[in-house]
């Protein structure tokens, strides 16, 4: 993920100045009187609770690290998902891990996207679907009966399997299936 | 109007009771209710149903004392806001007084319903062994109890119809819990948890007469004989309608729910990492679905898969997959959304989220569904403005105000101006919940909304630059309200103080969080309020407010 670190939108013709509060000042909005300005700029920039007299430091930190980055600030809360809806599906910790697949003799490629799957099981049906392979007698196969190696981070090519999930997803760059 | 007739007297009560038995909403009743005395006591009798839409609203004892037959209750406590972290955690919403209350003045409770609650075992120990006749139990983004709570509830309701447990914060403490359910358990008809063990197998084959099952994950990769018993078990669920849950797995446990698809109504998908060609598969089998909720993994390609094949569609929700991540894989944009209102004719509610939208697409789909009640828009990225005119999205959400007469719910988001407050303050005549977050320009904004709206009860604002003004210009409209938030805005600790002299039936609360500097009572009048909750209430200034929440008066 890009660092955006103007408080334009990337694209826009605006510059909004962004205040304490996010809200846009001068060409977009409202006049604001000087004092409210000044009383407002007393404010941290983050909302953050630092003085943490319950403990779980470690769950409000994750939860913070979850926000969204918005220009200079961390937005709590934003976008409106449910804090449960967060932990049960983990989405903060998902990042697209996109890899290309192609297969011995077929000219075009596809893109799998490991980070939805979590089990080489997951991952194989993913693949039987992606390529469909008939076997001699008319059946089709199914993609466990599959060769597939991966190039992994040192350039070198392993076979798909050998390694636990969590290692190959880190390591994998590319694969390619052996017909 | 004859006066001093007694017309209330030519029937007895027990006629009047019957015909209130009719009215089908509260504010029927309520209507009915404030006729006459006579019809105030009969219709306070029978009413059996209430619902408290803000647990601070009312004391308990007073409502229990009231209507003192009441077999169904539901209450609400948190603001909604809360559900994004943006109320603090000690802030309220405690069970215990209601629960105390109803188990006093409600032997005969059947049903209760709590929403966004604080809710101890002790509260569940208690509605275990007081309600003889405990039916129906539904806890809903609530927090404060365990699975011990949950083992009492089992063990003692014997006749219980609908267990729903969704979305709690559940502290895991008795393994079993679900072993305390009888073993021939006919009455079950709901069943909806967080959790999914081995023995939810098992009960599942006890319950064939289930309509509505929900669970929660499912990590199926190490149980991988539970799948072929899920699948038994739920094709012995004949009468099933509704499902949830499950899928965290992946799309090798889909085919356990064919059998049951064709039958399915309602079908929560949103917890499933599923691509879009797997759930297209899925999901040409629910030819009869109602309800869809499900991942932006469908993308566009397959919502235009449902809309062409489930033309029952009444309710969609699209949640997103990855919400913080600037990266976008996944093609979900405005044309899925436009797919859905052309081709299902019975949609009326929608919940997107998305990261691109346009004012063209917006007229098109309130062109097409003029009978949306609710219309939820989420673009992720706040301030983002029309991504082929770089125009604000005024134009569109005015066009979906305009067009949708009986638009009950309604939450904003991208570019936006005064001018599409505007708008709704004209024309949104049935609207009751609006939810805004960093929009607007100023005042005009917040004081459109609040001198139009004739029926808005909820109103939730955050990062917005309304202040001072409209709020105080418009005092009278938040008694007609159930509650505004506002957070991040720009309204001072003076105008909170000048509200709450002038309007003696409001809670005006203030949540400061850092807890630096003076106390609030010493803080001068521009001292801006980070955070807002305004209710209405005739129960006074509540006393379980934490340090960080202030009541005005």
């Amino acid at each position: 993920m890009e660092l955006e670190l103007g408080l334009a939108l990337p694209g826009s013709d605006r510059t909004p100045e962004l205040g304490v509060h996010g809200e846009k000042r001068a060409s977009l909005c409202r006049k604001r009187g000087v004092d409210e300005m000044l009383a407002k700029a007393t404010l941290p920039l983050f909302i953050q609770k630092d003085n943490d007299e319950d403990g779980d430091d470690d769950s409000r930190q994750s939860k913070h690290l979850q926000d969204l980055n918005f220009g200079s600030r961390v937005l709590v809360g934003w976008p409106p998902v449910k804090m449960w809806r967060r932990k049960s599906n983990n989405c903060s910790r998902r990042r697209a891990n996109c890899v290309k697949v192609n297969m011995e003799g077929v000219a075009i490629g596809r893109k799998v996207d490991l980070s939805l799957h979590d089990s080489y099981q997951a991952f194989f049906l993913t693949l039987g679907q992606m390529f469909p392979k008939k076997q001699h007698d008319g059946e089709e196969s199914d993609a466990a009966y599959y060769k597939v190696t991966y190039e992994d981070e040192d350039g070198d090519w392993m076979l798909v399997g050998d390694v636990p999930w969590e290692a190959f997803i880190q390591s994998v760059r590319r694969l390619k299936i052996l017909n | 109007m004859v006066g001093g007739f007694r017309w209330a007297a030519m029937f007895p009560d027990e006629v009047w009771e019957h015909v209130f038995s009719f009215l089908p909403a509260d504010a029927d009743r309520n209507a009915a209710a404030l006729v006459c005395r006579a019809w105030y006591r009969i219709e306070r009798r029978s009413r059996w149903r209430v619902f408290v839409g803000n647990c601070y609203a009312v004391e308990p004892a007073a409502a229990v004392r009231r209507f003192p037959e009441v077999r169904a209750a539901a209450i609400k406590g948190k603001p909604h806001f809360a559900d994004f972290n943006l109320v603090p955690s000690d802030w309220g919403g405690g069970a215990e007084a209601w629960v105390e209350a109803m188990v006093e003045g409600w032997p005969h409770l059947e049903e209760l319903r709590l929403k966004r609650m604080v809710v101890s075992d002790d509260c569940l120990e208690l509605i275990a062994r007081c309600f003889k006749n405990f039916k129906v139990l539904s806890l809903v983004s609530c927090e404060g109890f365990s699975t011990a709570g949950l083992a009492a509830i089992a063990a003692n309701c014997r006749n219980l119809r609908e267990l729903d447990l969704h979305e709690n914060e559940v502290e895991d403490n008795c393994l079993h819990w679900m072993s305390h359910f009888p073993e021939s358990f006919a009455s079950l008809v709901t069943l909806n948890i967080a959790c999914l063990e081995e023995r939810l197998v098992g009960l599942l084959h006890r319950v064939p007469q289930l309509v509505d099952l929900g669970t929660g994950k499912f990590a199926a990769q190490h149980h991988p004989e539970l799948f072929s018993k899920l699948e038994s078990a739920i094709a012995g669920c004949k009468n099933l309608k509704s499902l949830s849950g499950f899928w965290e797995a992946g799309p090798t446990y889909l085919p356990a729910i064919y059998s049951v698809c064709e039958g399915l109504t309602s079908l929560n998908l949103s917890y499933a990492t599923i691509q879009g060609p797997e759930l297209i598969k899925l999901i040409s089998w629910c030819k009869n679905l109602q309800r869809l909720w499900v991942m932006d993994l469908i993308e566009d390609d397959g919502l235009i898969a449902v809309a062409a094949s489930c033309k029952l569609l009444q309710e969609l929700r699209v949640f997103p997959s990855d919400p913080y991540g600037a990266a976008q894989p996944i093609s979900l944009t405005e044309h899925g959304l436009v797919a859905i209102s052309a081709g299902c004719p019975m949609l009326h509610s929608v919940l997107y989220f998305c990261r691109q939208m346009t004012n063209a697409a917006l007229l098109t789909v309130a062109k097409n569904c003029p009978n949306f009640t609710c219309f939820r828009l989420c673009i992720m990225e706040p301030h983002t403005p029309d991504y082929i005119t770089r125009q604000p999205l005024d134009a569109g959400f005015s066009a979906i105000v305009e067009s949708c007469k009986h638009l009950r719910r309604l939450s904003l988001s991208g570019l936006l101006t005064d001018l599409v407050f505007k708008s709704i303050g004209a024309s949104a005549n049935c609207l009751e919940m609006l939810s805004v977050a960093f929009a607007g320009d100023g005042d005009a904004g917040l004081h459109y909304i609040l001198s139009g709206c004739k029926n808005l009860r909820k109103l939730e604002i955050r990062d917005c630059p309304f202040g001072d003004k409209p709020l105080l210009d418009n005092a009278a409209k938040l008694e007609t309200m159930r509650s505004l938030w506002m957070s991040s805005c720009s309204v001072t600790l003076g105008a909170c103080r000048q509200l709450a002299r002038k309007m003696p039936l409001l809670n005006v609360e203030v949540i400061n969080e850092r807890k630096r500097g003076l106390p609030l009572e010493l803080q001068p009048d521009n001292c801006p309020v980070e955070k807002l909750y305004i209710y209405r209430t005739v129960a006074g200034p509540r006393s379980d407010t934490p340090s960080c929440v202030w009541i005005l008066r």
